[in-house]
């Protein structure tokens, strides 16, 4: 790391930055003086994402979703309630959409999305949660301690019970999500299907040697393309 | 009278214009002539009985309608400079080269709403918009913008600028105390507490040059910096003019010093609570303000309106009056001629050109070409037009380096600003003025 000495003196920054403004000032400028002159675009370019009406004045889209599937940067995501919770079918940004926040919000958080058109959000009786905050007298200081007994209660900690915790507490759900993360035996999936993980890799041995004595009584060559 | 009204029905929407305007400005123009024979004569004997008042009032309308033309300048300079140096364009859509996006501007704060806040005091809310307005105009009165184009020569030119120019902070305290809003109320303390601060230095950065002149008469500073860009007293004063373009950057409330309305902190300052035309009269006092300290840097320490270099004193001998009758016909064809004579080229050149378009161009290259002509002998012919063409020119160049300064530098805090006015620049102001005086006194013994 060599630095130049003029960058040591006092004021010396004032004078490049000035300098570097009035080269800017006679370099070409990037403004595109836009109806007059048009962009060059990409030839991929489609532009804003919009609906299309029929002559009748009816949505032709047909929330088939492959739009949203073929969507390479998952741009596109659909909803089909409006704010007033009619049906409507929208697009665009996920964060667009009320429905959609809480799932971006959980997105972000880095755990799984449940996906609504396969596998609905279920909801978690939160009135143990109540319970549990009550003998902690509300108080968030005990967090930790709060925590270890809705894990104990429900088996892991269910979305549904931290947000119940931030609404009665008021502590942020984000300090509530980081304390649960920070510790390895909190844990945020059911342990049923941590279980069954521990089955299916327990079964794997038997199975590779079921293959192998399939593969031997078949060819006895060798199991390797069985 | 169908007829009339037929041939009104016809005729467009410029021709309707151009056919009330010719005759009314007929009738207008024989009426001031008639006036003029009538009563010249009285009237000429009278203005020459009062000269001092006619003076006086000449200056005072001029000062006050010249801010306007100022202003716009300085806002359009702000707008474009500023975006070239955000690699933008700019301003590019009213008039050539957007410079007319500021009489925009003008116009949509004339006919904004004029809001006053329920709880303020709306006396001094009126008056603080007109106080600081009128303390940038009447420091105009002084400058001296050319050989004999100045409002009034004081011998005490100097002091009148500073003391007339302080009273702008007595408006933005106004204005800051009445709105009744805290943010208004910081802007007015911080303006207050940093323009009196700044007073000081400034004052004292020119005392120096003050004991060097001999004089606070502008006009006759300006005089003793004839000859050579040499004598300007920027040479003689170098630390006086740093200390004074600091001070006075402080002073015109411009980055990096602009604190009182320091959008990200509060809000606007001491204009939070202004509206329409009263907020654009603090702005327009603000730009004016800025030109005005760049015609005193200009004036003090750049030369004034001295060109940098004695220029070879040349007299066109141009009598058109003594051609007689041939000038009719010159002041006829020449024109013509020139058009014709420029567009040809164009015509004969490309093949695809049309006749009409070369004879516009031929026209424009004229006009351009006359003006210029016009302009040079007015230049070597009259003093004054030489003189406000670099008084310009330095003043705008300060301008320049104003703005340019707003498009790099972050605004400063508060107690650095204090911190800087107390500890740096007066103390600079003060070795300053006992270096020159211990140099005068050396030199005159």
């Amino acid at each position: 790391m060599s630095m130049n000495p003029i960058r040591l003196v006092p004021g010396s920054g004032m004078v490049r930055g000035m300098a570097l403004t009035l080269r800017r000032f006679f370099e070409p400028k990037a403004t595109i003086r836009y109806p007059e002159v048009r962009a060059d675009i990409p030839p991929k370019f489609r532009g804003r994402l919009q609906l299309l009406y029929d002559e009748y004045g009816t949505l032709k889209c047909e929330t088939c979703f492959q739009c949203a599937q073929a969507c390479p940067i998952e741009c596109i995501d659909m909803g089909g309630m409006d704010t007033k919770g009619r049906f409507h079918v929208h697009w665009g940004a996920a964060e667009t959409y009320g429905e959609r926040r809480e799932e971006s919000a959980l997105r972000r958080s880095g755990r799984t999305v449940p996906d609504p058109a396969y596998d609905h959000f279920e909801g978690v009786d939160v009135g143990a949660v109540d319970d549990i905050l009550e003998g902690f007298d509300h108080d968030p200081a005990h967090l930790l301690a709060i925590l270890e007994a809705t894990q104990a209660h429900y088996g892991y900690l269910p979305v549904g019970a931290l947000k119940r915790i931030s609404q009665v507490t008021g502590t942020w759900y984000a300090q509530i999500y980081g304390t649960a993360s920070f510790y390895g035996h909190l844990r945020f999936e059911p342990p049923a299907l941590l279980e069954q993980a521990a089955a299916m890799a327990a079964r794997r041995p038997a199975e590779q040697a079921f293959l192998a004595g399939l593969g031997a009584s078949l060819s006895g060559g060798g199991g390797d393309d069985a | 009278m169908t007829a009339v009204s037929r041939a009104w029905g016809r005729l467009t929407l410029p021709g309707r214009i151009v056919f009330t305007l010719v005759p009314l400005l007929a009738v207008l123009g024989a009426g001031l002539v008639a006036l003029i024979v009538l009563f010249g004569g009285t009237a000429a004997d009278l203005i020459l009985a009062n000269l001092g008042f006619v003076r006086f009032l000449a200056a005072a309308t001029i000062i006050l309608v010249i801010t306007i033309p100022i202003a716009f300048l300085n806002i359009y300079l702000e707008m474009k400079v500023i975006a070239l140096m955000n690699l933008r364009v700019g301003p590019d859509r009213v008039g050539p080269w957007g410079s007319l996006l500021s009489v925009v501007h003008g116009l949509k704060v004339l006919i904004k709403e004029d809001f006053t806040p329920t709880a303020a005091d709306p006396i001094v809310f009126t008056w603080a918009p007109v106080v600081t307005y009128a303390a940038a105009v009447m420091t105009l009165l002084v400058l001296p913008f050319a050989p004999g184009l100045y409002g009034q020569d004081f011998n005490i030119g100097l002091l009148y600028f500073f003391a007339v120019g302080g009273m702008g902070v007595v408006g933005l305290l106004m204005g800051g105390w009445s709105s009744f809003n805290k943010y208004s109320l910081l802007g007015g303390l911080r303006s207050a507490a940093q323009i009196v601060s700044y007073e000081i230095p400034l004052t004292l950065s020119v005392v120096g040059l003050l004991i060097l002149a001999g004089t606070m008469s502008l006009n006759q500073i300006v005089q003793q910096q004839s000859g050579w860009f040499t004598d300007w007293f920027v040479f003689r004063q170098p630390l006086g003019f740093v200390i004074f373009f600091i001070a006075a950057t402080a002073e015109a409330n411009r980055t990096p010093f602009d604190l009182t309305e320091a959008d990200s902190e509060i809000v606007a300052g001491f204009a939070t609570e202004y509206s329409g035309m009263r907020f654009g009269f603090f702005f327009f006092a603000e730009y004016v303000n800025v030109f005005i300290l760049s015609a005193l840097a200009a004036v003090l320490f750049l030369g004034g309106w001295n060109a940098p270099f004695p220029f070879p004193a040349l007299s066109i001998p141009l009598y058109p009056g003594s051609l007689g009758i041939p000038l009719l016909f010159l002041i006829a064809l020449v024109p013509i001629i020139g058009t014709l004579a420029l567009a040809a080229p164009f015509y004969l050149a490309r093949s695809s050109m049309r006749w009409w378009v070369a004879l516009i161009i031929g026209f424009v290259l004229f006009n351009v070409v006359a003006g210029g002509l016009t302009f040079a002998w007015a230049y070597v012919s009259f003093d004054w037009v030489a003189g406000l063409v670099w008084f310009m020119a330095k003043t705008f160049g300060f301008v320049f380096v104003f703005v340019w300064m707003r498009g790099t530098l972050p605004r400063v805090r508060i107690d650095q600003l204090m911190g800087f006015a107390w500890k740096w620049l007066l103390p600079a102001a003060l070795l300053n003025l006992f270096v020159t005086a211990a140099a005068v006194v050396i030199v005159g013994s």
